[in-house]
């Protein structure tokens, strides 16, 4: 039989370690403001009475991956020390899915996607709190929701990006279209159907090119044999690494890569007559209805509109700040040279259903 | 894990007392508390609109079917041969460090499929893996490796993962089975090889087939290996459709047919399990003698080693020498060690109080259904025990779907708490604690507790004195399983986790998404340690590591 004293052993060594590792943790309110973390240049260190005033748990559902989102939380936190973030981060669509279902009983404060069609679908179904954070009218008109339900944060451009260990200049892909071209045969890596830019980038299309077209190039893709990865950090790496020639990417996904030393290069493709020009798309931003702490929340849009938030996303993301004035990371290509796609996201937004039977039908991975 | 031993009491069953009600209303109410679940996923599914049903008839389902009962029978045979052999070369041959071999071999019970996965993932990944790497700077050229990503790829590195659970069945049979059966079939001439198969197999063949479709049950539920690996199965299925569109019906659908699918391969287990009795008299137990592997031993030793190295040393070596370089990695330490909510020391704060909660519930949970089971048995006491038994055929995602669904109508102000994630693990875990309870009950006489009442003790106060301090070491096994795969549950705790509630196997699965293994690592690794415990616990009372 078993040994009672070897019971008590393992269990005491439960019990230890979870005493040793509980210590700090179950106290986690009361944040510290000891360790708060450097600030970003331009921004007070000082935090005013009114800044202190502002507390609580501040609850974020965010699309956007949290490695990306977490530079800026912090910033937050540096000036408003009394706010407690709790980020729970998922796909655009899994927290979309959250805040349907919690409508009745609203648990998050924000609400942060990386495109624009799920949050003009949620606005439609009146999941958010009309609010303008100051500062929001010099945003350009299309990038905030009707009724001030949402605001548009940052923009980003659907890009390819390559090794270029592996590809030569003069062979260089133009168009999205050409990553259906056969030379590129298992050459290729993508975001899958969960990926919400990647979800925006086929309702892009399927807005510009109608619902053929578009299938077309899905079957196309996958006839390729693109591999389709859950995220695009995968993505860049395995560019980055050799794995793969080209990527379909986010703009700073290349340069995240590049800043890593990997020898890459960027095309912002279909920029030809008759192409349908660069796709773009926005992260954005909403306070849920119902939300316990409309204080925080209003506090965390104001900041993410506000020239420090603006310009944290442009410096650590690469990403293109809606707000005028803010300065572009040194490198990255400014937007005003290129030919963009022109999407009517309201509608879009009221065709994403058929975009996901779209990837449904066509079997996106 | 535990062998059901002979039933040796429960024919002479207490006459004296009739069933008490409250202990039928007990056990009726947990068999209650497990159902709603199941039944409410049911009726969503039948629910969903017929536009939607369509669809999925259409495109999907036939697909998924076929992708997840290809993949359940290739690991399930997989699991049965590497298992069987391995428990046959520890038990019945000569082979050099068996005594080691056996606990290595059982081991990886303590490492998530999914764990596993990220690493074999990051050596063999095609091009990108650092095996490939390696080849290609070592030969110039590019060196063609196998895969681990697809159906063969998932296959293997679930093999790997999954055949202790058939291992640990099988050593214990070979271990009690009575020698002179086989003896018998060697006086009658037949070859050690024939006697294996024609005689000591078919011996062991109930209890394995029930490890067996244990194992089966468990890929239907498997989420993160498969998600990982790129093969479609209906749970990531269901993780897709949920991240998908803003309509929960086709996750219903899939996850009704995937209970379905999972409730016929649970009942046949439970039938089986029943006749899972090749324990023997312990009286005249004897040790069969050993095989002589003789110019076999190399290749035997061989193969055992490549097995406890793809499943055991490997992925603990490259977790460790991740961790060390996390550490070493100030920008990853400070990531890692932040305050408050986002801290190391919350998530395995997190974890273990999750999980503890988990277990103590479940095994109280257990007792009242285990009680009635064993000492009142009847048409009624079984079904309500086999209905305690459905958490192995829900999977994690489909918990959680039925549980967001269900709690936020019903209980709205425990929605978005921890204490969901909880229901959830005792939900899912709730079989392993009935049968521990049951195990143990089965091996306590009544004649004890009969003495107590007789005594004036009440049926309280008896079981409080008198059976539960005797049966309290099969309880703590029942507790310390719960304990050990809520630790490892992923889906679940993914999609219930209230924001700022991450535990040890969320942060590896996010982190790992990421592409950050550094960061990840430490998480994994601490996960493989704390789980490592309550195994070894688990472990040392098994036969074969007496």
């Amino acid at each position: 039989m078993f040994s009672k004293s070897k019971i008590f052993i393992t269990l005491l060594a439960l019990m230890l370690i979870a005493s040793a590792c509980g210590g700090s943790a179950p106290t986690a309110v009361s944040e510290e403001p000891a360790v708060v973390q450097e600030p970003a240049a331009g921004v007070s260190t000082e935090a005013p009475a009114e800044m202190m005033d502002v507390s609580g748990d501040l609850v974020i559902y965010s699309g956007r991956s949290e490695p990306l989102l977490q530079p800026v939380i912090d910033a937050f936190k540096a000036q408003y020390p009394n706010v407690n973030v709790l980020l729970k981060a998922g796909s655009n669509s899994e927290l979309a899915n959250a805040l349907i279902e919690e409508k009745a009983n609203p648990q998050a404060d924000v609400f942060i996607t990386t495109e624009l069609f799920t949050i003009q679908s949620l606005a439609r179904e009146g999941i958010f709190a009309s609010y303008s954070p100051s500062g929001v009218e010099q945003l350009p008109s299309e990038f905030r929701g009707p009724d001030n339900t949402w605001t548009g944060l940052t923009r980003r451009a659907r890009v390819i990006m390559y090794n270029k260990d592996l590809v030569a200049e003069d062979e260089l892909p133009t168009s999205i279209f050409d990553l259906t071209d056969a030379k590129w045969r298992g050459q290729i890596a993508a975001a899958g159907s969960t990926n919400g830019s990647m979800q925006a980038q086929i309702a892009a299309m399927r807005q510009l090119l109608g619902e053929e077209a578009t299938q077309e190039w899905l079957y196309g893709l996958i006839a390729n044999e693109v591999t389709f990865f859950g995220g695009h950090t995968d993505v860049r790496k395995a560019v980055g690494a050799g794995e793969f020639k080209l990527g379909l990417v986010n703009h700073y996904y290349f340069y995240l890569q590049q800043a890593e030393g990997s020898n890459v290069g960027i095309i912002f493709p279909d920029q030809g007559e008759g192409q349908i020009g660069l796709i773009t798309n926005a992260t954005s931003a909403a306070i849920v209805k119902g939300g316990k702490n409309l204080t925080a929340a209003q506090a965390f849009l104001d900041f993410l509109v506000s020239p420090e938030g603006q310009k944290l996303f442009a410096e650590q993301n690469y990403e293109y700040p809606l707000l005028p004035g803010v300065a572009l990371r040194e490198g990255v290509q400014p937007l005003d040279g290129f030919r963009l796609a022109d999407v009517d996201i309201a509608q879009a937004a009221l065709d994403f259903d058929a975009t996901f039977d779209l990837m449904e039908r066509v079997g996106l991975p | 894990m535990e062998i059901t031993r002979a039933n040796q009491f429960s024919l002479q069953r207490l006459r004296t007392y009739p069933i008490s009600p409250r202990l039928a209303i007990a056990a009726g109410l947990v068999a209650l508390f497990v159902a709603v679940p199941l039944v409410y996923i049911f009726i969503r599914a039948l629910g969903a609109e017929p536009e939607a049903w369509q669809r999925l008839l259409q495109t999907r389902i036939w697909k998924l079917l076929s992708n997840t009962l290809l993949l359940a029978a290739a690991v399930t045979s997989g699991a049965l041969v590497t298992g069987i052999s391995m428990a046959w070369l520890t038990e019945r041959t000569d082979l050099p460090g068996r005594k080691i071999f056996r606990w290595m071999l059982a081991m990886p019970l303590a490492v998530p499929a999914y764990i596993g996965g990220i690493v074999h993932l990051a050596l063999l990944r095609p091009r990108g893996g650092v095996i490939p790497q390696f080849l290609e700077s070592l030969f110039g050229q590019p060196v063609p490796t196998p895969s681990p990503l697809g159906f063969w790829g998932a296959a293997f590195i679930l093999t790997l993962f999954m055949y202790p659970y058939v291992y640990l069945l099988s050593g214990a049979a070979f271990r009690t089975l009575h020698a002179s059966l086989e003896e018998a079939a060697r006086v009658f001439g037949r070859t050690p090889m024939q006697t294996l198969f024609q005689v000591t197999l078919p011996a062991l063949r109930p209890g394995l087939t029930a490890g067996a479709l244990l194992v089966a049950l468990d890929i239907l539920a498997e989420y993160g290996t498969v998600a990982l690996l790129r093969y479609e199965t209906f749970s990531s299925a269901i993780f897709v459709q949920l991240s998908g569109r803003y309509d929960r019906s086709a996750a219903s659908i899939l996850s009704g047919i995937l209970v379905a699918l999972s409730i016929l391969i649970l009942w046949g287990e439970l039938r089986l399990q029943g006749q899972a009795r090749f324990t023997q008299m312990e009286s005249n137990w004897r040790p069969a003698p050993l095989v002589a592997l003789g110019k076999w031993r190399i290749p035997a030793l061989l193969l055992v080693l490549g097995v406890v190295s793809a499943s055991l040393l490997v992925p603990f070596t490259v977790l460790l020498i991740w961790s060390i370089q996390a550490f070493l990695d100030p920008q990853t330490m400070a990531t890692l060690f932040r305050t408050g909510s986002q801290g190391f020391g919350s998530y395995v704060w997190n974890s273990l109080w999750s999980s503890g909660a988990a277990a103590v519930i479940a095994v109280m949970l257990s007792l009242p259904v285990a009680l009635l089971a064993v000492r009142y048995p009847s048409r009624f006491s079984r079904f309500i025990s086999r209905l305690c038994q459905v958490g192995y055929a829900i999977p994690g995602v489909v918990i959680a779907l039925s549980l967001v669904l269900l709690v936020n109508r019903a209980l709205p102000f425990l929605y978005a708490t921890p204490f969901v994630v909880v229901i959830a693990y005792v939900l899912r875990h709730m079989p392993q604690a009935v049968r521990a309870s049951e195990s143990a009950l089965n091996q306590l006489s009544p004649s004890l507790e009969e003495a107590s009442r007789t005594l004036g003790r009440t049926s309280l106060q008896t079981l409080i004195q008198v059976t539960m301090p005797l049966i309290l070491p099969g309880l703590l096994a029942g507790g310390s399983l719960v304990f050990l795969t809520s630790l490892k549950e992923l889906p679940a705790t993914l999609l219930l986790r209230p924001a700022g509630f991450d535990t040890l196997a969320v942060r590896v699965w996010v982190w790992a998404g990421e592409g950050f293994y550094f960061q990840a690592a430490p998480a994994a690794l601490l996960l493989v340690l704390v789980s490592a415990l309550p195994l070894s616990f688990l472990l040392r009372r098994e036969q074969i590591f007496k």
